[in-house]
């Protein structure tokens, strides 16, 4: 505490910075899924898109729209497609944007196995 | 500590940005500049629930706590919409909660911070409805998106930071495409 006390007269610095080494609880956080696009086609897109509760995906013609905002990651496509949904990671996903939010994913013409 | 109490009241001419169609990104960005020099080391906070299912409230309120402890970071709750810099909603935004919703918003100070938090509040889990407007950008000028069914106490801290522009936001830039094949293959 003195140190601290010193320190912020020193430096003109009251508050301190977000955390400074990586988090480890960050592992097991339910985050929104990454997309191997080679291995999901039309087909397979459209499945995707009927097993997600919160209207997160859509397809329009060889782009899967996926909206991470509406994400619940709740791992319903993961369970669909294993191998071509995976999860980020990545829960830092603050936009001042909505559309920022939304991503577009090009699908292959032919799913890769 | 906080130096925000110190400033004038932030009333000035820079906010109603109306002088001229020509200098308005001018005043857009003496604003935000403004802004980010009153927002920067300390603000307050007052959350408004909009019919959420309280998953969300759960992690607010672990922001306090001493793993957490937003307050190191200069973050404060407060209970009054008057003291509040920054209004963060969750829930998607239930049609009963419209007169409540704008007085909250009309009774902060400006500049005043809107943060939708969660996914109810981003539209993704509610369709509009004669019950809900589906989301918080329907109703109140948004600011900030955190996404997230609930965001974790790490993800409402950084799109807290983001808010007051002391963390660049990272969510522009990610794709959510790997193409290299995933490790672990079943089947």
């Amino acid at each position: 505490m003195p140190l601290w006390f010193a320190r912020g007269l020193r430096r003109g610095v009251v508050t301190t910075r977000y955390p400074a080494r990586p988090e480890p609880s960050a592992a097991s956080l339910p985050t929104p899924p990454v997309f191997h696009a080679q291995r999901i086609d039309a087909g397979l897109a459209d499945r995707l898109c009927e097993v997600c509760p919160s209207r997160a995906l859509r397809r329009e013609g060889p782009v899967l729209i996926f909206d991470v905002g509406a994400c619940t990651a709740c791992g319903r496509c993961r369970e669909a497609a294993p191998g071509a949904v995976t999860a980020s990671g990545e829960f830092e996903l603050a936009a001042t944007a909505r559309d920022r939010l939304i991503k577009r994913i090009p699908l292959a013409a032919e799913a890769r196995p | 500590m906080a130096d925000r109490d110190a400033g004038a009241p932030a009333t000035g001419p820079a906010l109603d940005g109306r002088s001229g169609e020509t200098s308005q990104e001018q005043a857009a960005a003496a604003l935000r500049a403004r802004v980010a020099s009153q927002f920067g080391r300390s603000l307050h906070i007052r959350t408004l629930d909009t019919g959420s299912c309280a998953a969300c409230e759960q992690e607010i309120r672990l922001l306090a706590a001493p793993h957490y402890d937003l307050h190191r970071l200069g973050f404060f709750f407060t209970p009054a919409p008057r003291h509040a810099d920054l209004l963060m909603v969750t829930g998607p935004m239930i049609r009963a909660f419209d007169v409540a919703a704008r007085k909250t918003f009309d009774a902060m100070p400006g500049p005043k911070i809107v943060v939708a938090t969660g996914a109810c509040a981003l539209g993704g889990v509610y369709p509009a409805d004669a019950f809900t407007h589906g989301g918080v950008g329907e109703i109140l000028p948004v600011d900030v998106w955190i996404p997230g069914c609930p965001p974790s106490p790490l993800a409402l801290l950084q799109g807290l930071l983001v808010a007051v522009d002391r963390l660049a936001e990272k969510a522009a830039s990610m794709t959510f495409t790997a193409d290299a094949p995933p490790e672990k293959v079943p089947g």
